[in-house]
């Protein structure tokens, strides 16, 4: 069972996937309006589910490492942490 | 440079090359998770390898 904060980041990882499958067609097919169309739609939610997520719990990209009392950008787990 | 269409008679085309038929965008999967273990969001290039046969 996993819990909320990986949860979150399984669900970011399966929406890059949808981006990253997206690009590759949309390389071959550049005016392909509803691919695009659906690309857009997906980089929203995953901008989204990242602030989300990097608000809640630690940030997943420099600039969204905004901090006031406590530099977060230390506060996420590092690789041989076991969590990427 | 001639253009031939996926729907030529495959017979017209020069011989002894290799053809990859165009992909039109069709649909994604509704369940992305099943397409992210799949591998692909494409149901169209939902190719499980048998290792003996095309699926």
């Amino acid at each position: 069972m996993m819990n909320n904060k990986e949860q979150m980041l399984f669900d970011i990882g399966i929406i890059d996937f949808v981006l990253v499958d997206l690009m590759e067609y949309l390389d071959t097919h550049p005016f392909d309006q509803a691919a695009m169309d659906y690309f857009n739609h997906y980089a929203k939610i995953k901008n989204q589910m990242v602030k989300e997520f990097s608000q809640k719990y630690y940030p997943l990209t420099k600039d969204l490492a905004e901090s006031n009392k406590e530099w977060r950008w230390g506060s996420a787990p590092l690789p041989w942490e076991g969590v990427c | 440079m001639q253009d031939y269409r996926f729907d030529d008679n495959i017979d017209n085309f020069p011989i002894a090359m290799a053809y990859v038929p165009w992909q039109h965008f069709d649909q994604i999967f509704d369940n992305l998770e099943k397409a992210y273990r799949i591998g692909t969001i494409f149901p169209d290039l939902d190719k499980p390898f048998t290792g003996r046969r095309c699926v």
